[in-house]
């Protein structure tokens, strides 16, 4: 072998200056720049798609957290609401929503007249302003302030959902005129009112509280119930699903023996976790509910069915978080005579925790957007009351769910319901985003430990 | 194999603490270890030196069974703590490695404070009554590692922030803290500078007193400062085993005497 010396530069390859980038440098260069490029495009095309996709739904969507409503002093009949003078809700309750009705209207009538607006419209018209839910609305509202019988009280009604629309732009005159619902009068009415100070537009707590609402009603209905609903069926998942798949990852991959058996169960979780959701439906349905016997459009087998589901996601996550954890740290405790169990729990577990946790939320969050199982299951009824409390049984009682909630407003004709259903699915990102802020932190802070 | 006349000899002088007898490791189809037999004293250094992936830290994982671990290990034939056949159904691996301590090839400090480090087996097997016990425990062997006066104000930094010689330091304390009665060291020295590779040698003759120590090194020196036996290991075999002045000066085997003189290796 001879040495090159410093008369013969160009028997060394890197021989030449280093002020000047030689050709295989250049071309290697060129080629990280544009592999830099393809990989900036890739983000800018994913940014894009998502700013597009969050615009169509904020654009549809956001109205719906508005609702106008008017204010209509309604003079609360004593004779008619509380015949046996008593003041007592539960005499009271025998008066239905038909008692209460007329009243409504005559309030309306004549806050319309006080505040000197000028009309030609029939009675019926103008009552068509304001919602069929305001009814039941004055009657839970009497009925809970039984003291205000006998006098005149101001009450803040929702506005029929065509009014409403005409408020969020949804609505025109053009439209109206074609609209057998509404009619450019009303409208007229409706501006009428709003010049009066009667009418206006404000924060719809109604849309995240209230239960869903008839087809006819869309400025009535609310997610309270698919919000309660989704909220225990996350409970009952993650109660289940953490101990379980943790307990399951744990011994699969901490101290169960390698053989056919435990490959079989691999393969077959790994299966599991591209199950199509659906078919975890079919089995909530057949196992849950027709053998079982649990009741239909309960959160229970809806949590159990998403259990079910978020089972391998949680598995397969923890088995990597686990796997992930250098063996050397193993071998140290085991080296002074700390027992497997304490090897995995006290050395083991703490540093496969963020991404046990990560895998737990990301499954939790799949499941919470989750609808098709919950379909097959009954989870798609038209539910009104709220569930109890968990300690209740309320996991027992029918509620509904956010995602299906989206698609059960989706099905319905009044396109005051595309705002809802929008609305709805802002509502479900903000609790996925808030579920991600939540992996992203428990993350940082298993992890700034060391 | 000419193993019998070393082995009559070490027990003519003292007390036997680890005995081998025909021990064959294999991983899967690979035979790590081939018939070995040795008897390693009591109270004394015995260095185990050899060419690498000769099998030495295989050898040393066979005595606290550590080759447990790993599934596709296959140990036969018997070794003897005390005259008790370790491979006995009716033995504990755990409760052995409590006697038999480790420090392994690479440091493998866990990702917790120095404190907890060393505090962590005297508190799985109970060494400590109270606090102020266990501090003394942490201080006392990192001491004797070499490390107290380094790590003494900063006991609750991560172990994981030391340097590659100090990690090490903090396994060997973290093995003395245990009080094991047999100290297993697979190149403990091989991260560390003279001043500390000079400590840890002080530390292993103070062990000596009390304890059996095994340790596996690649340096000479290091072998002949500090065992009183060596055993040299050749692919998978042990070709050699005595005083640690005669196999150096006066080698048995050519394998041996080429290893030493350092024409293989
Ligand atoms: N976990 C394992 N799986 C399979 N083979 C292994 C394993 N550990 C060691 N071996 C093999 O066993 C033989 C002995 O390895 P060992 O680690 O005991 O060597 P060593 O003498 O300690 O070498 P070094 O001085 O480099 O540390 C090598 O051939 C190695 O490839
Ligand atoms: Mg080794």
């Amino acid at each position: 072998m001879t040495i090159a010396t410093a008369d013969t530069p160009r028997s060394t390859p890197n021989a030449g200056s280093l002020m000047q980038a030689d050709a295989k440098t250049a071309k290697r260069n060129a080629r990280e720049k544009r592999f830099r490029l393809y990989g900036l495009i890739a983000v800018c095309t994913g940014i894009l798609m998502l700013v597009l996709l969050m615009i169509s739904i904020l654009t549809a969507g956001l109205s719906a957290f508005r609702q106008t409503t008017i204010e209509i002093s309604v003079p609360l009949d004593a004779e008619r609401l509380d015949p046996e003078g008593n003041r007592n809700p539960v005499e009271m309750a025998s008066v239905t929503t038909f008692g209460y009705a007329p009243l409504l209207r005559d309030g309306l009538m004549q806050t319309i007249e006080a505040a000197g607006i000028e009309t030609d419209l029939p009675e019926g018209d103008i009552a068509d302003l304001i919602s069929d839910e305001s009814v039941a609305q004055l009657r839970a509202t009497v009925l809970a302030n039984p003291e205000l019988v006998g006098q005149t009280v101001p009450v803040e009604v929702l506005a029929s959902g065509r009014i409403d629309g005409f408020f969020k732009g949804r609505v025109t005159y053009e439209t109206a005129e074609l609209d057998s619902n509404i009619s450019p009068e009303q409208l007229r009415l409706a501006e009428a009112l709003e010049e009066a100070g009667l009418l206006r537009t404000g924060f719809n707590w109604r849309f995240i509280t209230a239960p869903d609402a008839s087809s006819t009603r869309p400025e009535a209905a609310g997610l309270g119930v698919a919000i309660l609903g989704s909220f225990y069926m996350m409970l009952v998942v993650l109660v289940l699903s953490l101990p379980i798949g943790v307990a399951a990852s744990i011994y699969l991959e901490e101290f169960a023996p390698q053989n056919r058996f435990t490959d079989l169960i691999e393969v077959n979780i790994s299966n599991l976790a591209a199950v199509p959701s659906i078919v975890f439906g079919i089995l909530g349905l057949a196992i849950f509910i027709n053998f079982a016997g649990l009741p239909q459009s309960a959160p229970i087998v809806g949590g159990l069915v998403l259990t079910l589901m978020t089972l391998p996601t949680i598995i397969i996550a923890t088995r990597a978080a686990l796997k992930a954890v250098p063996p050397s740290i193993r071998d140290a405790a085991l080296g002074i005579g700390a027992s497997k169990m304490q090897a995995v729990f006290h050395h083991v577990l703490p540093l496969a925790m963020p991404g046990i946790l990560t895998g737990t939320i990301i499954g939790l969050a799949q499941a919470l957007g989750e609808t098709a199982p919950l379909l097959l299951i009954g989870m798609v009824a038209f539910v009104r009351e709220y569930p109890d409390a968990p300690w209740d049984g309320g996991l027992f009682d029918p509620a509904t769910a956010l995602p299906v909630q989206v698609y059960n407003f989706t099905q319905r004709s009044d396109p005051a319901f595309v705002e809802r259903a929008s609305g709805a699915i802002i509502v479900l990102l903000i609790f996925l985003l808030i579920m991600n802020l939540a992996a992203i932190f428990l993350r940082r802070k298993f992890e700034r430990r060391w | 194999m000419n193993d019998m006349r070393f082995v009559e000899r070490t027990v003519g002088n003292e007390e036997v603490k680890i005995a081998a007898r025909g021990v064959h490791v294999y991983y899967g189809d690979t035979h790590a270890i081939k018939d070995v037999n040795i008897d390693i004293a009591d109270k004394m250094v015995t260095a185990f030196i050899g060419p690498s992936g000769c099998g030495k830290s295989t050898f040393l994982r066979c005595i606290n069974r550590m080759n447990d671990t790993i599934p596709i290990a296959r140990i036969e034939g018997d070794i003897m703590i005390d005259g008790e056949d370790i491979y006995d159904r009716r033995v504990d691996p755990v409760q052995l490695r409590a006697k038999v301590g480790m420090v392994f090839q690479k440091p493998n400090p866990f990702p917790k404070s120095i404190y907890d480090n060393v505090a962590y087996g005297p508190k799985i097997h109970g060494l400590a009554r109270n606090k102020a016990e266990l501090d003394e425990i942490v201080e006392t062997s990192l001491r004797r590692a070499a490390l107290w006066d380094e790590v003494k104000d900063r006991l609750q930094a991560p172990g994981t922030g030391l340097s590659g010689g100090q990690q090490q330091r903090l396994c060997i304390a973290r093995a003395v803290a245990t009080s094991p009665e047999v100290l297993l060291m697979d190149e403990p020295c091989s991260a560390l500078d003279p001043i500390a590779t000079d400590q840890v040698e002080n530390l292993i003759h103070e062990l000596r007193e009390r304890y059996s120590v095994v340790i596996v090194t690649h340096s000479m020196s290091q072998a002949s400062r500090v065992s009183q036996r060596t055993a040299y290991f050749h692919l998978g075999e042990m070709v050699e085993y005595g005083e640690t002045g005669d196999i150096f000066t006066n080698p048995r085997d050519q394998r041996t005497e080429n290893y030493i003189t350092g024409r293989i290796g």
